[in-house]
C-alpha cells in the first residue's frame, strides 16, 4: 500500500538560503571601497598589506585547524573577512613578520581555542591588533604621507592631541578627513567610502544598523559636551566623527556578531558606550585614538547586554 | 485604505500564484472518513459495516461541545470502520471507509433546529490551522463576553491562494455566513483582514459585505495566524499562552464563514474543502475543491504532481506545514492545503554552532530569543526555556528560515514543549 517513501521532518521544509560564507561575501565587498581608497592614497604599500593579511590568515586558519583535528572551514570566509578588516587597521608600512603575527592570533586566540566560529567571546581582531599596539609600537605607527597632498606623518588625532586643536587646519580640512586624504590605519581613513561600505551591509543585513548608529549617536554625544564646554581646546564632534577610526570601528568592528549583543536595545547600548569611551579616551587616555580600544572593552559587556531582552509578544 | 501589519515575519514572494477558480477533483471511489477532523474528540461511528450511505448522511454525530458531526460525502457502502487510523499528526483517529457507487446520490433528511444547532450538525469546524468545533468556539466566545469578530481572509502561507480566490468568488455567500456568526456572537465589530495585494478579494467581500470593516494587510509570512491578526488589525496582543478570546476576540477563517452559511441557509453539510496544491514541480499552484476522504494521493493526481524520488508531502505550506508518511491519507476538514517537495528541494538543518547574527531575534514575529529558547531546550534547561518565554513561540519557522548556520531551531523549541508538557502531565 505504501506510495514512494517519503521523508517526514520537522518545520520549516524550507531555507532562505543564507549562510556564513554569504555574509563574509558581503562583509568583503563592503570593505572593498575603503581598500580601494586605501591604494589610491598610500599606494601599492597598501596592497601588500591587504594581500599578506588576507593570506597569512587563511593559511593560519587551515594550517590550526588540521593540527586541532577540526573539520576545515575555510570555505566559510571568515577566516579571509578577519584577515581583510584586521588589514584595515595596520599602517600602510606594517611589516609582514607582524601581519602573520597579527592573523595567528586572530584565528588562534580570536577562534579557535574556544572551539572555532561562534563559541569566541572576544573579537579575534581586536585582540590581535591590541598585542601588536603594545607590543611594536613603532611598527604600529608607521605612517606615510603622499608628497603634495599633506604635509604631516602624524594623524589628525595624534595632531589634536600634542599639537592643539588650532594645528589642524594647517594640515587638513573636514572635506579631506571625509575623503580619506589624511594619514592613518589604510581602512579607517576614508569615511565615505566606509559609509558606502557600511550602508551596503546594512541593506544586505549582514549587520543591524541600531551598532552603529547608536556608536556614532555616543561618539557626538560626548564630544559635543567636549565641545560646547570648551570650544577653544576641543575638536568639533564633526572632526571626532570623521578622524580616526570611528566609521571603521562602529561598521565594521563593533558589529563582530559573536561578540557584539544580539538584542535591539542590547545592541543600541552598546554602541552608545563605545562611542562614550572612545571620546574618554581621545579626551584623557594616552591613546590618541580609543575607537578600536573602546570596542575591545565593551564586548566584556555582551554577556549582560545580551540580557536585555526585546518585549516578547503578549507580555 | 490603511495597511495593517506586524514587526517581524518573513516575505516570501507573491502570492496567489493561481488566481483562477477552483477544479473539482472527482469523486473517488473509496473514501476515508476519520472520525475526529478536529481538535476535540472523536465522535461515535453512527452507521455501522455494509451500512448504505448517501452524500450528507451523518456517519458520526456531534454529542456536546467538542465533537463535530462527520457525514459521507460519497453515496455508497460502509466497507470498513477502522479503529485505528493513521492521522496526519502521527497518531491515530477512528475512520469509516466508504466504498462510492459513484452515483453521488443526495441525503435528503432535512437538518432542522436554531442556528447554532445547524452549525453543530452541519460538522462546521473552524477552517484554520486548529481545527476548532464551530459551535463550541461559538459557546466560548459568548461566555467570554466577546465584542469583536475578525475574519481570518488571509491564506495560512504565502504559497496558497484559495482563501483570496474564495473571497473572491464566494464574497456573497462569505458575507452572509458572515452576518449569521455575527448575530449568534452579538458583536458589532467585525473585521475582514485580506492580503493587500489580493485586490479582487478585497474589492468583492468589501461590496459583498457592509458591515465589516476590510483591513488590507502586508503580504508576510505568518499573517494568517490569529496572534499576528489581532496585532495587525486591532494592534492589540494576545496575552501568552491565550486566546484571542481573553480579550474580547474571535478569529474564524473565511471559509468557515462560507460553511456556516450553506449550513444554516442551505442547510447543507461540511463536505469538502476548498485548498491550494502548490508545489512538486507545477509551475503553477493550483485550487481545487476537493470532497472530504478523498485520498491525497488522487489530489496529486489530478493536479499532475509527481512526487519525485523520496520527496515530501506536507499538509499545510513550506513554513509551518506536517510532513505526512503516506499519500493514502485523506483530505480532512483540517487540510489547510497541501505543498509538495521533490527530493532535490528538500531543506535540511544539520545545525551549526549559533555565530550571534541575531537574524533569528530580528525576524521574530514573537520577540522571542530563538536561539536562546532553542539552545536551552536542546540543552534541556527547561525551566529556564519556560522563563524566556518558550510557550509564546507560534511555530511559524522564521528563525530557522533566516539562520545562516541551519540550526533547527523550531524543533527544539517544539521539542522543549513537548518534554514540558509530558513533565506537566506526570506531575
Ligand atoms: S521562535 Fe517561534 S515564533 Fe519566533 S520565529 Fe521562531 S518559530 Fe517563529
Ligand atoms: S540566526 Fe542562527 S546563527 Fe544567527 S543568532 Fe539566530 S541561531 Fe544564531
Amino acid at each position: 500500500m505504501k506510495t514512494p517513501e517519503l521523508v517526514v521532518s520537522t518545520i520549516p521544509h524550507v531555507h532562505g538560503g543564507n549562510s556564513v560564507q554569504k555574509m563574509m561575501i558581503n562583509f568583503m565587498i563592503a570593505l572593498l571601497p575603503a581598500a580601494g581608497m586605501s591604494v589610491y592614497f598610500f599606494g601599492p604599500g597598501a596592497i601588500v598589506v591587504i594581500a599578506i593579511s588576507v593570506v597569512s590568515a587563511v593559511a593560519w586558519e587551515f594550517i590550526i585547524q588540521k593540527v586541532m583535528g577540526r573539520p576545515l572551514a575555510i570555505s566559510n570566509l571568515t577566516g579571509a573577512a578577519s584577515g581583510l578588516v584586521f588589514a584595515m587597521m595596520l599602517p600602510p608600512t606594517a611589516p609582514w613578520w607582524m601581519i602573520c603575527i597579527g592573523t595567528f592570533i586572530i584565528i588562534l586566540l580570536g577562534k579557535e581555542v574556544y572551539g572555532g566560529l561562534g563559541n569566541n567571546p572576544f573579537n579575534g581582531v581586536l585582540i590581535a591588533w591590541l598585542v601588536l599596539q603594545m607590543s611594536f609600537r613603532g611598527e604600529m605607527a608607521g605612517w606615510i604621507y603622499v608628497a603634495g597632498e599633506f604635509l604631516t606623518e602624524s594623524t589628525p588625532l595624534e595632531i589634536l592631541k600634542f599639537e592643539g586643536l588650532e594645528s589642524i587646519p594647517e594640515y587638513f580640512t573636514i572635506a579631506d578627513l571625509f575623503i580619506g586624504r589624511t594619514t592613518g590605519f589604510i581602512g579607517e581613513v576614508s569615511a565615505i567610502a566606509l559609509l558606502i561600505g557600511g550602508v551596503f551591509l546594512i541593506v544586505r543585513r549582514v549587520i543591524s544598523w541600531h551598532i552603529p548608529v547608536s556608536f556614532m549617536i555616543g561618539v557626538v554625544f560626548l564630544s559635543g559636551i567636549f565641545w560646547l564646554m570648551n570650544p577653544e581646546e576641543c575638536a568639533d564632534p564633526i572632526f571626532h566623527l570623521l578622524a580616526g577610526g570611528v566609521f571603521l570601528a562602529a561598521f565594521f568592528v563593533a558589529t563582530d556578531m559573536p561578540s557584539s549583543p544580539t538584542t535591539p536595545i542590547g545592541m543600541l547600548t552598546y554602541g552608545f558606550l563605545c562611542g562614550l569611551v572612545t571620546m574618554v579616551i581621545r579626551q584623557w587616555g594616552a591613546w590618541d585614538d580609543g575607537a578600536f580600544y573602546s570596542v575591545f572593552l565593551i564586548s566584556m559587556l555582551t554577556p549582560l547586554l545580551d540580557k536585555i531582552k526585546p518585549k516578547a509578544y503578549g507580555r | 485604505m490603511k495597511v495593517g501589519t506586524f514587526p517581524g515575519g518573513l516575505n516570501l514572494g507573491s502570492i496567489a500564484s493561481d488566481t483562477s477558480t477552483f477544479h473539482e477533483v472527482p469523486s473517488s471511489g473509496t473514501v476515508i472518513i476519520p472520525l475526529k477532523q478536529y481538535s476535540g474528540k472523536a465522535c461515535e461511528p453512527a452507521v455501522k459495516k455494509k451500512d448504505e450511505v448517501k452524500v450528507g448522511s451523518i456517519i458520526g454525530e456531534s454529542t456536546g461541545n467538542d465533537d463535530a458531526s462527520v457525514h459521507a460525502t460519497v453515496s455508497g457502502v460502509v466497507t470498513n470502520i477502522f479503529k485505528k487510523y493513521p492521522d496526519m499528526k502521527g497518531g491515530t483517529v477512528p475512520a469509516i471507509e466508504i466504498e462510492s457507487d459513484s452515483k453521488n446520490e443526495l441525503d435528503v433528511t432535512v437538518f432542522e433546529g436554531t442556528d447554532i444547532e445547524l452549525i453543530q450538525k452541519a460538522g462546521v469546524v473552524d477552517l484554520d490551522i486548529d481545527a476548532v468545533p464551530l459551535h463550541s468556539k461559538i459557546a466560548l466566545a459568548k461566555e467570554k463576553s466577546v465584542n469583536t469578530l475578525i475574519v481570518n481572509g488571509v491564506d495560512v502561507e504565502s504559497q496558497f491562494s484559495s482563501r483570496a480566490v474564495l473571497l473572491s468568488e464566494y464574497a456573497g455567500e462569505i458575507a452572509a455566513g458572515i452576518d449569521i456568526i455575527s448575530k449568534l456572537l452579538g458583536v458589532t465589530s467585525v473585521h475582514i483582514g485580506v492580503i493587500e495585494k489580493a485586490s479582487s478579494a478585497i474589492s468583492s467581500i468589501s461590496s459583498a459585505c457592509s458591515t465589516a470593516q476590510v483591513v488590507g494587510l502586508k503580504d508576510k509570512h505568518p499573517q494568517s495566524l490569529r496572534e499576528l491578526l489581532v496585532k495587525a488589525i486591532l494592534g492589540k496582543e494576545i496575552p501568552q499562552g491565550g486566546i484571542p478570546e481573553d480579550i474580547g476576540v474571535t478569529v474564524i477563517s473565511a471559509e468557515t464563514a462560507l460553511f456556516v452559511a450553506r449550513a444554516v441557509n442551505d442547510k447543507k453539510p461540511v463536505i469538502e474543502r476548498f485548498i491550494t496544491v502548490a508545489g512538486g514541480g507545477l509551475s503553477k499552484s493550483k485550487n481545487v475543491l476537493v470532497r472530504i476522504g478523498t485520498p491525497i494521493k488522487e489530489v496529486l493526481d489530478y493536479c499532475g504532481v509527481s512526487v519525485g524520488g523520496a520527496g515530501k508531502v506536507i499538509i499545510g505550506g513550506p513554513m509551518m506545514g506536517t510532513a505526512i508518511h503516506s499519500t493514502d491519507m485523506p483530505i480532512t476538514k483540517e487540510t489547510t492545503g497541501i505543498f509538495v517537495q521533490n527530493e532535490n528541494e528538500i531543506a535540511e538543518f544539520p545545525s551549526g554552532v549559533c555565530i550571534k547574527c541575531g537574524l533569528c531575534i530580528d525576524i521574530c514575529p514573537m520577540k522571542l530569543m530563538p536561539f536562546l529558547i532553542s539552545g536551552l531546550s536542546e540543552a534541556g534547561k527547561y525551566a529556564m526555556a519556560e522563563k524566556n518565554d518558550i510557550h509564546g513561540c507560534n511555530e511559524c519557522g522564521c528563525c530557522s528560515y533566516v539562520c545562516p548556520v541551519l540550526i533547527p531551531m523550531v524543533h527544539w523549541i517544539k521539542f522543549g514543549k513537548s518534554e514540558i508538557r509530558a513533565q506537566r502531565s506526570s506531575e
